[in-house]
């Protein structure tokens, strides 16, 4: 269950108290000691840190379009690899890079992991680079004295001073409704859009998290992803080019969500995915998860569930896992078998002749529209005055079968659909799933779609 | 000078101003039958004290969520016998929305009277409503009598009485318009050349001739499908006719219309265009398409399914081209009468196939849901209906209440819960319906637990509440 709107206003109230605090202190000036060490710090960073411009691919109303960002980044090593966020440097063309020393270099996307807005890029310059080191973000603490360096609307080499607000921010709602692996580090330095990417650094000039998004509306509420996090992802990205975790097909929450009771220890389950493997091992909502492969687990407080799931997604994938579970006063063992988590997000491909989007199912999606199995495409967008259009597809109609056919996934479908553009075929059947209800739809690729006619060459006509 | 010189200058164009305006005037005259100054001010003197004011309170539910809202809204109120039938605009009874609290104000000023009324069944065929005022003694109102057979043509000039708004203290005023077009489909109907105020919808129209011939009407019912003028801003005119025969014979009284009196089949169709029909290979000549067939209803146990083309109902042939011919197949299956026994002929892959079956009662809507409030928690929740299902996604499996209401500050609010969630367990009682959740809520009352735990659904996903309930509290 989301709480995303209650999260949010909590932290907002937060956020509310801390400017009030500020306000009766006074404006807080920087001793000479702390100052130098300011600039110290900087001077470790800058000379690392990368102004990233990437041509994505964007969807809009049933269309493909390419579209110029910007963003930051860090280098990592001094073979060139550079850490910046999934949601810069995903779904891209091509990514340039303005380095320190103001030079542009091509980069090549290592990989993008849209659970925890981590993306790895490397540059080839044949030549060592400058590089920033890596901190502990275990090992930080509200109050701290931090830095974000980056491209804040654009403007590169751009550097701001805060504090750490908050070293584990709950932020329920992350990408897409997926439940985040991570807690975030709440800073009051001016993070705005284009510092996505950029270091949190502190005053030894380590890099404690990874700036990825603010509260809109609030003044300098910013979060960052913690570096130990990051520094997880881009271990696999260098291992296999992409995170693979483990899934279990069950939704965690707090021991508080069910009781007071401090004494009270484990998980709650609040979900079980009906296609799941816990669902096979036949754990139930309302279960409390006590331990995995006999290692007790705890989460009071939603604080300590993205722990949790981190820990469920290190889980060696297709092996077998014991889970103990409290059911009542019963302690029930399972074992389960655990699958890898899909992909957070569904390849999109534009149909142009017909003038819609459209991407592949993920079992969120899926499940949400209440298929059992993974089938149909899901259209993402429709263009004004297309075939599509005129045909009645919908923006989150599901197509489950093309001329009776079933459609199973994304690239049978473009092959189906090539084949009737090349055809010419003048109509063409979908039957599609809207909500709870199914429809036909009949593209009628053989109707004209004229230009507007004015009404002089109506009268005249005549 | 100057004076002199203007004055010299006009006579020849007066002159000829009033000769076009002498040859011009009587024509366009007969030939419009515009109405004279007196005309209009002795239609305004008889017409306007049947002019009164509805207000009620509206209870809207939002068709995805459940939500309830209540304002408060007013009308015009027509009074149409002098024994206390009020005909007002078929906007009062919608879909999601439902009137209570009606009162109807008629006179004005110190002479202002206060009527309680009772809401009549909304007639399926027209957009309008009838009110039936409560009193004691036998009512003589003024009241609007309409002349029949009369019909309107195209530019023709109609008088129209309604009311002013709030700040002129809803006076009663009158405009004048033109039919500015008529419609063919799917019935004659006038239009008025431009818009009128919110405040003459309902209120009575005029011809030169100094009839009453009609009323200011919102738009279509939904079996003539619907609200297919509303967005035009061409306010449409009803004419005597369609509504004069529930005058004659009013509507039964009914607080909520039920659909217990409905039949059902139990599928969504959408029309056999001539495209389909070419597609299938199958004569253009009109259908019904069943697109969904709805679980567990009377189509499915008789195995009609999604591709089925439907051709004749009951004996009634089936030729459904366009989307608003839909409603009028809706109109034919309720009132087949539920029980019966109907033989639906469908094309299946292009062969006619017959399948009998027995009609069922149309199930519950939203609105008439049974509704229960457990006030120590702040919810107020509802069973759930065939139409929630559907509007949310809702898989047949799922048995529970749903959560309409959560009360600002309460219990259930400080545990996050909000309209929408489906309650499936309750302080550890099963909850599939609304009894098992009045003797859930029961339960816990009377044992004051600390803490009660939901279990609910919102959206495809599961979680739970904590609720401490504050049992101090009187």
């Amino acid at each position: 269950m989301k709480y995303g709107d209650g999260t949010l206003r909590g932290v907002f109230y937060y956020a509310g108290a801390l400017i009030a605090a500020l306000a009766i202190d006074g404006c807080a000036t920087l001793g000479g000691g702390q100052s130098s060490a300011v600039l110290r710090a900087k001077n470790e960073v800058a000379p690392a840190l990368v102004h990233i411009r990437p041509v994505k691919e964007v969807f809009t109303s049933g269309q493909r379009e390419e579209v110029l960002i910007v963003g930051s980044g860090f280098i990592i090593s001094p073979d060139g690899y550079v850490v910046t966020n999934e949601h810069v440097a995903g779904e891209s063309r091509f990514v340039k890079c303005v380095l320190g020393d103001k030079n542009e270099v091509a980069a090549e996307v290592v990989g993008v992991d849209p659970y925890t807005d981590i993306a790895l890029l490397k540059l080839d310059v044949g030549r060592p680079l400058p590089y920033v080191r890596l901190g502990d973000s275990d090992r930080i603490e509200a109050g701290e004295l931090v830095m974000a360096l980056g491209s804040p609307h654009g403007l590169a080499r751009s550097v701001s001073l805060g504090i750490i607000s908050v070293t584990d921010r709950y932020l329920e709602e992350s990408q897409m409704g997926a439940e985040p692996y991570h807690n975030w580090i709440q800073t009051d330095a001016a993070i705005n859009p284009g510092n996505s990417g950029g270091p949190l650094v502190n005053l030894r000039g380590e890099v404690i998290g990874v700036n990825a998004k603010v509260l809109r509306g609030a003044e300098n509420v910013g979060f960052a992803i913690p570096i130990n996090v990051a520094r997880d992802v881009i271990t696999q990205f260098k291992a296999h080019k992409r995170v693979r975790r483990a899934w279990l097909g069950l939704a965690l929450q707090e021991m508080l969500a069910t009781t007071d009771d401090p004494t009270q220890r484990g998980v709650v389950i609040a979900d079980v995915d009906p296609l799941g493997p816990a669902e096979e091992a036949g754990v139930r909502p309302g279960d409390v998860l006590a331990a995995i492969n006999d290692k007790p687990v705890h989460a009071r407080f939603a604080e300590d569930l993205p722990a949790l799931r981190q820990m469920m997604a290190t889980l060696p994938i297709g092996e077998s896992a014991h889970l103990t579970l409290q059911r009542g006063s019963e302690t029930v063992a399972v074992t389960v078998v655990a699958e890898e988590r899909s992909a957070l997000k569904g390849e999109q491909v534009e149909f142009g002749e017909w003038g819609f989007t459209a991407t592949d199912l993920t079992p969120a999606i899926a499940r949400r529209a209440g298929l059992d199995a993974r089938q149909g495409v899901l259209v993402s967008g429709t263009q004004p005055g297309s075939i599509a259009r005129n045909a009645g597809l919908n923006n989150g109609d599901i197509i489950l079968e093309m001329d009776n056919e079933p459609v199973t996934d994304l690239a049978g479908f473009r092959e189906g659909y090539r084949a009737r553009v090349e055809a010419r075929r003048p109509l063409t059947l979908l039957f599609v799933k809207r909500g709870a209800l199914t429809r036909f739809v009949l593209v009628e690729q053989d109707r004209e779609l004229l230009p507007a006619t004015p009404l002089e060459a109506i009268t005249e006509t005549e | 000078m100057t004076h002199n010189r203007l004055n010299s200058g006009t006579p020849p164009r007066v002159l000829c101003l009033l000769l076009c305006a002498a040859l011009l005037i009587p024509a366009w005259h007969t030939a419009a039958q515009s109405f004279t100054q007196e005309a209009l001010a002795e239609l305004h003197a008889q017409v306007t004290p049947a002019i009164g004011i509805v207000r009620y309170a509206l209870e809207v539910t939002n068709p995805n969520t459940g939500e309830i809202t209540k304002r408060d809204n007013l009308a015009l109120a027509l009074i149409v016998s002098p024994d206390g039938l009020v005909m007002t605009h078929g906007h009062m009874v919608l879909e999601n929305s439902q009137p209570f609290n009606i009162k109807v104000f008629l006179g004005r000023g110190d002479e202002e009277q206060e009527y309680e009324a009772t809401l009549l069944k909304k007639p399926d065929d027209v957009n309008v409503v009838f009110l039936r005022l409560k009193s004691e003694e036998r009512l003589r109102l003024p009241h609007v009598r309409f002349a029949r057979g009369a019909t309107l043509a195209l530019g023709q000039p109609v008088a129209l009485f309604g009311l002013l708004g709030d700040p002129l203290d809803y006076a009663r005023g009158l405009i004048e318009r033109r039919i500015g077009a008529i419609l063919d489909k799917p019935r004659t109907t006038c239009c008025l050349d431009d818009a009128v105020r919110y405040g003459y919808v309902g209120g009575p129209v005029a011809d030169a001739a100094g009839r009453v011939v009609g009323v200011i009407g919102f738009d279509l019912s939904r079996a003539e499908g619907g609200d297919l003028y509303v967005r035009s801003g061409h306010p449409l005119v009803y004419q005597t006719d369609l509504f004069q025969r529930y005058i004659d014979n009013p509507p039964s009284e009914t607080e909520i219309e039920t659909s217990g009196d409905h039949a059902w089949l139990g599928v969504f169709t959408q029309p056999l265009t001539d495209r389909f029909a070419e597609y299938w290979e199958l004569p253009a000549n009109g259908g019904l398409i069943i697109s969904t067939v709805v679980a567990g209803s009377p189509a499915t146990e008789a195995g009609l399914r999604a591709g089925d083309i439907i051709v004749e109902f009951d004996g009634t042939p089936i030729r459904a081209k366009l989307d608003r011919d839909v409603p009028g197949f809706t109109k034919l299956v309720r009132e087949a009468g539920p029980g019966r026994e109907v033989v639906v002929r469908v094309l299946r892959d292009g062969q006619p196939v017959d399948v009998t079956t027995v009609l069922g009662t149309r199930p519950r809507s939203a609105q008439e849901a049974g509704e229960y409030e457990a006030p120590q928690f702040g919810l107020t929740v509802r069973e759930l209906t065939t139409d929630v299902r559907i509007a949310l996604n809702l898989p047949e499996n799922i048995e529970g209440v749903i959560v309409r209401r959560v009360k600002s500050g309460s219990v259930a609010q400080i545990a996050r819960m909000r309209p929408g969630v489906v309650i499936l367990r309750f302080g550890g009682h099963l909850v599939t319906n609304l009894a098992d959740f009045q003797a859930a809520v029961e339960q816990v009352t009377a044992d004051r637990p600390q803490e009660v735990v939901v279990f609910g659904r919102l959206g495809a996903a599961t979680g739970f509440f904590r609720l401490e309930p504050r049992w101090d509290e009187p």
